[in-house]
């Protein structure tokens, strides 16, 4: 591995700001949007946002169908669900609304309709050899990063496995980011996805493929949530989801081009096995997934300690460690479990769980290289 | 199953996100492809059309023109015909007929057929047209397609034939009445001479008186036998099948001529007027004497038939614009009603009682006409009479139709 390594970074057209929300039809109409596909979930529409959107969309005069058959952890029969329901009705421009779970079902169902086929045969890199549909994310909780990334992680139900599909395709045409839709969000859901973010940039920043431009969005993002995370929870104003929401989108610029790391794959195994929350998994196995990590980036690490602890000058060499300590004291206050024996019902699956996720596309980007037994030390290490 | 991934591919710099510009690419080529194909059809269709000789028009349901094919431009000099109404063109008329076939055809939804006459460059033609409607859910308006068919000629053949056998009949007829007649008429001229030139044996010997009484008798018994001769002279040179040369001929001879022929008729019709303004000096025409006779015939017995009771047939003669000689022959009579006018010169078109005609009379007058490279047409009002014109060119080889492929035997 050189360190003239050719880079690339590609994200996709980025409107924010607070009430951005209000240009959805008309980008929609620029896309070519006749009869939209609004793919969201049960979530959106009980707190009114699912309807807000449709009301924009019928203020505009926009036919649009709505899909809410989306769960956490989207299944594959899911996306096939939806892929016959655009192409019975023959929908056109797909608007995601929601997390992850929306948006990762949005480009399966992009995938689908441009390309054909089972979803599974799309599993692994740059396997999407047509285009996708145009496609609107409309981010809620600023986390997944879906909307910026070129990932969709879709369970395989008969595998019991979350496939990793990567593709350029799959970043959508455009993202639009309000960080008003986060004024209504859950405490816990606000903790579990800025954690997912802070995972996200801390993973993708230690990553081998990290370039100058992810590591600047990266660093930025640990620092917007080291610093709002807290204030979030007590006092939730505009201006600090705000702060989150530049956050979880620079975290997301970041992974889509630089990768993630084990602990994203150990993720993926836990939610395709036992249908984890993705949100629960990073308090619990990201301070010991830096640990492990951090014989092999050591300035790296100290860079996030320095940056969580904020405000300190020098690089010590237990810098890292600190800031690790640091996190965990930070998680330890949120309100969310930090116990693997918490949210895994049970300790005899974690080898299996460990054997799956050594076949993570993420593992390529770790930086130390990870057998299954060095997964399965940190699941013991985080139980 | 799924091949190992790598860094190289987490990066991808050989892979983007697909646009549509590749799918666009094949679309434009397909479509291409497609409208290379369909042009071929269209060239197709269009050369069956061309191949259609009849006249060919889509009107829409008010008859505006849509859409005619290459013979119809044949026909008509106007360079953009769509958009007018048809009956402007043939008939240059600011109403469409009535018993149009395109209205009935739409009407009726289904294939409509009529004859009909139009004066188009100065000729008349005779078509047969076909109107056949086109429904089309996404056209705003029905449409019909007019097919008009040139069949002057057909008509023609058609009406020469029965000429033909008619005058065989004629003919026949004409040599037994001849014959029957020439042979007594020979013996009283024989005996009024024979008596005119006895005469002067008896002058002395009777009343002076008588004897004048005689000469004055048998004068008019030779006259009026000179008389019979030339009606059947007339008969025998009408009853002539059509011969192929032209002659010189005068126009008023012929009138007067053909007068003869019906004149017990005339005589015979209380309070008919027969006026004659026959043209002085009128240039000598290129014609068959007995075809044109046939004309003139054909033109006062319908012009008798026309009058019923007191009435005036007037018959004109005179030289127009140099070129052409014309005859009127004008009848106080009934009158055509509009709708027939078309059907004049149709052959077998009549509206004479059964056994009164067969409506053949017309026709072949038409035809001897057009063979004379002359014109014949008709002006009427109902109840006020009705006027038949025949106009014949000085110069008939000029803009005559070919001769008669249909020449009987001699």
């Amino acid at each position: 591995m050189s360190d003239h390594r050719v880079t690339k970074f590609a994200i996709p057209e980025i409107i924010f700001g607070q009430g951005s929300i209000g240009y959805l039809a008309q980008c929609s109409r620029r896309l070519g949007a006749k009869r939209a596909l609004l793919v969201t979930d049960q979530g959106l529409i009980d707190s009114g946002w699912a309807g807000h959107v449709m009301d924009i969309l019928r203020g505009d005069g926009l036919d649009f169908l709505l899909f809410d058959k989306v769960n956490s952890n989207p299944r594959d029969y899911q996306v096939h669900e939806g892929a016959d329901l655009y192409t019975l009705e023959k929908a056109d421009v797909i608007i995601a609304l929601g997390g992850g779970s929306p948006m990762d079902t949005a480009k399966g169902v992009g995938t689908i309709v441009g390309n054909g086929g089972r979803i599974a045969d799309y599993e692994g890199a740059n396997r999407i050899m047509r285009p996708l549909p145009p496609m609107i994310f409309i981010p809620t909780n600023a986390g997944s990063g879906s909307d910026i990334s070129q990932f969709c992680i879709i369970t395989d139900v008969e595998r019991q496995v979350k496939m990793s599909i990567i593709s350029r395709s799959l970043v959508p045409n455009v993202s639009i980011i309000d960080p008003n839709l986060l004024m209504t969000k859950g405490n816990q859901l606000v903790v579990s996805s800025a954690i997912d973010a802070l995972a996200h940039a801390i993973e993708s920043f230690v990553s081998p493929l990290a370039s100058p431009f992810t590591e600047n969005q990266a660093l930025k993002a640990i620092e917007l949530i080291a610093k709002n995370l807290q204030p979030a929870l007590e006092n939730r104003t505009p201006q600090v989801m705000e702060q989150l929401s530049i956050a979880s989108t620079a975290a997301g610029m970041s992974f889509s081009n630089a990768g993630l790391g084990i602990g994203h794959a150990l993720a993926h195994s836990l939610g395709g096995i036992f249908d984890t929350l993705h949100g629960l998994v990073h308090p619990i196995v990201l301070p010991a997934v830096m640990r492990y990590n951090l014989p092999a980036c050591p300035e790296k690490m100290c860079t996030i300690g320095r940056i969580i602890q904020g405000g300190v000058e020098s690089c010590s060499p237990s810098q890292g460690e600190e800031g690790i300590s640091q996190l965990e004291e930070l998680f330890a206050r949120l309100d969310v479990p930090h116990r693997m024996r918490d949210i895994v019902p049970d300790a005899s699956k974690l080898e299996q769980i460990c054997r799956m996720a050594v076949h993570d596309a993420c593992m390529l980007t770790n930086p130390r290289k990870a057998d299954w037994e060095d997964l399965l030390a940190i699941c013991r290490e985080a139980w | 199953m799924v091949q190992p991934t790598d860094l190289q591919d987490l990066i991808g710099i050989e892979h983007s996100k697909l646009g549509f510009f590749q799918e666009l690419r094949q679309k434009v080529e397909e479509l291409k492809e497609s409208n290379k194909r369909s042009e071929e059809q269209r060239r197709e269709i269009a050369a069956i059309l061309d191949g259609i000789t009849d006249v060919m028009m889509v009107l829409s349901e008010n008859l505006r023109i849509i859409s005619v094919n290459h013979v119809f431009r044949h026909l008509f000099d106007d360079p953009h015909p769509e958009g007018k109404f048809c009956y402007e063109l043939f008939r240059h008329e600011d109403h469409p007929c009535p018993e149009c076939p395109a209205f009935r055809s739409l009407a009726t939804n289904s294939v409509c057929r009529d004859t009909a006459i139009f004066k188009l460059k100065g000729r008349n033609l005779q078509f047969e047209m076909v109107a056949s409607p086109l429904k089309n859910p996404e056209w705003p308006e029905h449409r019909v397609l007019i097919f008009k068919r040139d069949v002057t000629l057909e008509k023609e053949y058609q009406a020469k034939y029965y000429q033909v056998e008619k005058m065989a009949t004629m003919g026949m007829l004409a040599a037994g009445v001849a014959h029957e007649v020439n042979n007594p008429m020979a013996a009283i001229r024989g005996f009024a001479e024979g008596l005119q030139r006895r005469l002067p044996r008896i002058e002395g010997e009777v009343d002076p008186e008588l004897a004048q009484d005689f000469r004055e008798y048998t004068d008019i018994i030779l006259k009026e036998c000179h008389r019979c001769q030339k009606i059947i002279q007339t008969l025998l040179t009408f009853s002539r099948p059509v011969s192929a040369a032209f002659y010189p001929l005068a126009l008023n001879m012929i009138v007067t001529d053909t007068l003869r022929l019906v004149d017990h008729h005339l005589r015979k019709r209380e309070g008919l007027k027969i006026q004659l303004r026959l043209a002085d000096e009128l240039p000598l025409i290129y014609g068959d004497e007995s075809q044109l006779k046939q004309v003139i015939l054909n033109l006062l017995v319908n012009a008798l038939d026309a009058i019923q009771g007191e009435g005036t047939i007037q018959i004109r003669t005179r030289f127009v614009g140099e070129a052409e000689v014309c005859l009127c022959v004008e009848d106080t009579g009934c009158g055509i009603p509009p709708e027939n006018l078309d059907k004049m010169f149709e052959p077998f078109f009549t509206t004479k009682a059964v056994g009164k005609g067969i409506g053949i009379g017309l026709a072949s007058c038409y035809n001897i006409v057009q063979e004379h490279g002359g014109d014949i047409s008709v002006t009427s009002e109902v109840g006020k009479g009705s006027r038949f014109t025949v106009c014949l060119p000085l110069n008939a080889n000029e803009g005559s139709r070919e001769r008669a492929l249909f020449s009987p035997r001699r």
